[in-house]
């Protein structure tokens, strides 16, 4: 589903991605952690093009997307994406904000997109949230909110950057449940977290980044039991304290 | 298209080339005494509007709503014209006849007047923007008022109001261009009288235009050359 | 003090009054869409559209509004092979300089906008208008429209300078009933109250927008 082949990234001087190699399989949960300026949001930027990268190539669904002639903006339709500070438009209505871009982009009727969004709602377990404004929502709400406004594209990936971090500690389970949920539902998807949890509950990968590349992957169990490199299990003692 | 002879030699030749550059240095010298006015009469009325005091905050604040709220060339008339009629006839003609320069001096004064409004609003600003704990902190530790402003608010307030102080100069150099319809031959109006008596407008206001873009941007580079030298890690700049 | 001489004279005060008002009104909408183009253009990633909008902005902030008036007195005449007017050049003049006040306040104002709202359109699929235009611009404008009603204020305060070219607007029919009646306390606090009540209002309205925002 994706293949991210060599690929570098630098901001002027200061090199964020090196030489960053990674495949996600159809359905598959993977979960990336590293500590804060590992590059792992800015590869989750690159993957739908929101951020250029200057080497490698990154192949979504068949197509790449440094590629010019590859429309960025198709390809986004098909890539949900979650993120830290949920970034809902303060301006609309829950529902409003779901509804947005299936109708400004995929050219629904209102009425197809707001019943669409409703069930999305329910789905996310906030269908009595549809009218109120993001203002008046709890974080988790929100995120819950934001979430159901990915989906709403009906994205074959879905993508979270730290989706729980700016949650305060009773409400990152209401959103980890809907992650969970859509995890086992099928939904292809790259998980920046630090919830070893939901790692362990859900996650075929786990990747652990430092400065840029990827140092160490595993599957489930054995990246917890015994980490390789020491930078991996000192993180790790700090994280599952 | 008119057909234009374009005659540059009228930027030079005598004694046009002369009142140009008297033109420039009457631009920087009123504009600077008239800041330096402004700083000063600035920092009182923003000082006059945090205070707690009822009084003050009305008399800074009346001051920065009425000098805001009518236009600078309506004040410069107001000071050039009106208040000398009020004298007997003997006396205002006198003035205007024997006062040396006297609209070099109501265009420095009056600018001075206008641009302290401004500036006491941003010092009010600057002063509002640091943060209640920092007085606490001050105060904590057994300072002073005059102390805590002294040592602890002022430096830290220094930091905030250079971008917005620049802009107000800036913006007082530019309005002292106005200064010419009371007769005074800064920069706009050397370059005016050039073209009064010789129908080349389009060079001398070329060589006027020229003249303020380059020492704008003079003065640009050298704030922000002073704003790296006293930058505080971490802290950001207000209007950035 | 004689304060019959402003009755006297009201009704050629007020002609002048409205002039200055029609200037202010002209100089404000074409000022503003001018300076919404040139406010994007600012925050353009195209090259060629960001150079030319910066340099745009930056040439008429650095220079003052008396000689923008000059040039636009003497430039379009030789441009257009014959005198516009006082009216028209002056109009010219204020929407040209004004705009490039107002694209500060639109860049500004979009620049208040985290980018994580511009990544959540682009992540939903939308493209550059749409996202400027469902998103960015509703959430922009609110906060913009403070500065915009500050700007009017000026506006309406520069439109005085247009007497520089002999356009009777309001300031310089004082002028000119000064020079007749030779009553210049009288006439230039009349017309300092003047400006002064029309710009209060705009001043008072701006501080509540600018309140009631941060109250929310």
């Amino acid at each position: 589903m994706i293949q991210i082949k060599n690929v570098s990234k630098w901001y002027g001087d200061f090199q964020v991605l090196r030489d960053v190699n990674e495949e996600v399989k159809q359905g598959q949960t993977v979960v990336v952690c590293g500590p804060s300026g590992s590059g792992k949001s800015t590869l989750l930027r690159c993957i739908n093009g929101l951020e250029p990268f200057q080497h490698g190539e990154i192949i979504v669904d068949g197509v790449s997307v440094s590629d010019p002639a590859t429309n960025l903006y198709r390809l986004r339709t098909e890539i949900g994406m979650v993120f830290q500070r949920f970034e809902l438009y303060p301006h609309m209505t829950a529902l409003q904000n779901i509804t947005l871009a299936p109708m400004k982009v995929r050219k629904k009727s209102r009425r197809e997109a707001a019943d669409h969004a409703m069930k999305l709602l329910e789905r996310v377990g906030i269908p009595e949230k549809a009218h109120e404004h993001p203002a008046n929502l709890s974080g988790g709400q929100q995120q819950r909110v934001a979430i159901a406004r990915s989906l709403a594209m009906e994205p074959k990936i879905m993508m979270f950057d730290e989706p729980t971090s700016a949650l305060d500690p009773e409400m990152i389970k209401e959103v980890l449940d809907v992650m969970v949920d859509l995890s086992t539902g099928g939904m292809t998807m790259i998980v920046v977290t630090h919830e070893m949890g939901f790692a362990r509950e859900v996650a075929e990968e786990i990747i652990f980044m430092d400065e840029g590349s990827i140092i160490e992957r595993g599957t489930d169990i054995s990246f917890f039991q015994n980490p390789k490199s020491p930078r991996t299990k000192d993180f790790l003692d700090k994280i599952l304290m | 298209m008119l057909s234009y002879d374009f005659d540059w030699s009228v930027l030079w030749k005598h004694p046009y080339g002369r009142w140009m550059l008297e033109g420039i240095w009457t631009t920087i010298t009123l504009s600077s005494l008239a800041f330096l006015i402004a700083v000063t009469l600035g920092l009182m009325v923003g000082v006059f509007r945090v205070l707690p005091n009822r009084i003050t905050r009305l008399i800074g604040g009346s001051y920065v709503e009425l000098i805001r709220n009518t236009p600078y060339l309506v004040q410069l008339f107001f000071w050039y014209f009106g208040l000398p009629s009020l004298l007997p006839q003997a006396s205002e003609k006198w003035i205007y006849d024997h006062v040396p320069s006297l609209p070099y001096w109501t265009g420095v004064v009056c600018l001075g007047v206008y641009t302290a409004s401004r500036v006491g609003e941003q010092i009010r600003a600057g002063m509002i923007s640091i943060p209640t704990d920092q007085y606490q902190a001050a105060f904590s530790t057994g300072l002073t008022t005059y102390q805590t402003y002294r040592y602890v608010i002022i430096p830290y307030a220094i930091r905030i109001i250079i971008p917005p102080f620049t802009t107000e100069f800036l913006t007082c150099f530019k309005n002292s261009a106005l200064t010419m319809t009371i007769g005074v031959l800064e920069t706009t109006g050397a370059s005016y009288l050039i073209d009064s008596y010789t129908w080349h407008g389009l060079e001398t206001t070329t060589a006027a235009s020229v003249v303020y873009i380059v020492i704008t941007l003079c003065v640009v580079l050298l704030m922000a050359w002073v704003e790296r030298r006293i930058h505080i890690p971490g802290m950001i700049a207000r209007g950035r | 003090m004689d304060l019959a001489v402003i009755p006297r004279n009201l009704h050629f005060l007020l002609g002048g009054l409205v002039l200055t008002l029609e200037l202010a009104a002209i100089s404000l909408l074409g000022g503003f869409l001018l300076g919404i183009l040139m406010g994007l253009g600012r925050l353009s990633s195209r090259k060629w559209i960001y150079y030319p909008a910066t340099l745009y902005i930056n040439f008429f902030r650095s220079l003052p509004l008396i000689l923008v008036i000059f040039w636009f007195y003497f430039m379009v005449p030789f441009i257009i092979g014959r005198p516009l007017g006082d009216f028209l050049s002056a109009i010219i003049a204020f929407i040209a300089f004004e705009a490039a006040y107002f694209a500060e306040i639109v860049r500004a104002g979009i620049q208040s906008i985290p980018q994580g709202q511009v990544m959540a359109g682009y992540s939903t699929g939308l493209g550059y208008y749409e996202t400027m235009r469902n998103i960015v611009l509703p959430q922009a404008l609110k906060n913009m429209v403070p500065p915009i009603v500050t700007q009017c204020v000026i506006i309406f305060q520069d439109t005085s300078l247009a007497y520089v070219i002999g356009l009777k607007e309001f300031l310089r029919r004082i002028y000119l009933v000064d020079s007749r009646e030779l009553r210049s306390v009288e006439l230039y606090l009349f017309a300092g109250f003047v400006y002064l009540v029309f710009c209060s209002i705009g001043t008072i309205t701006s501080r509540r927008l600018e309140k009631r925002q941060i109250g929310r």
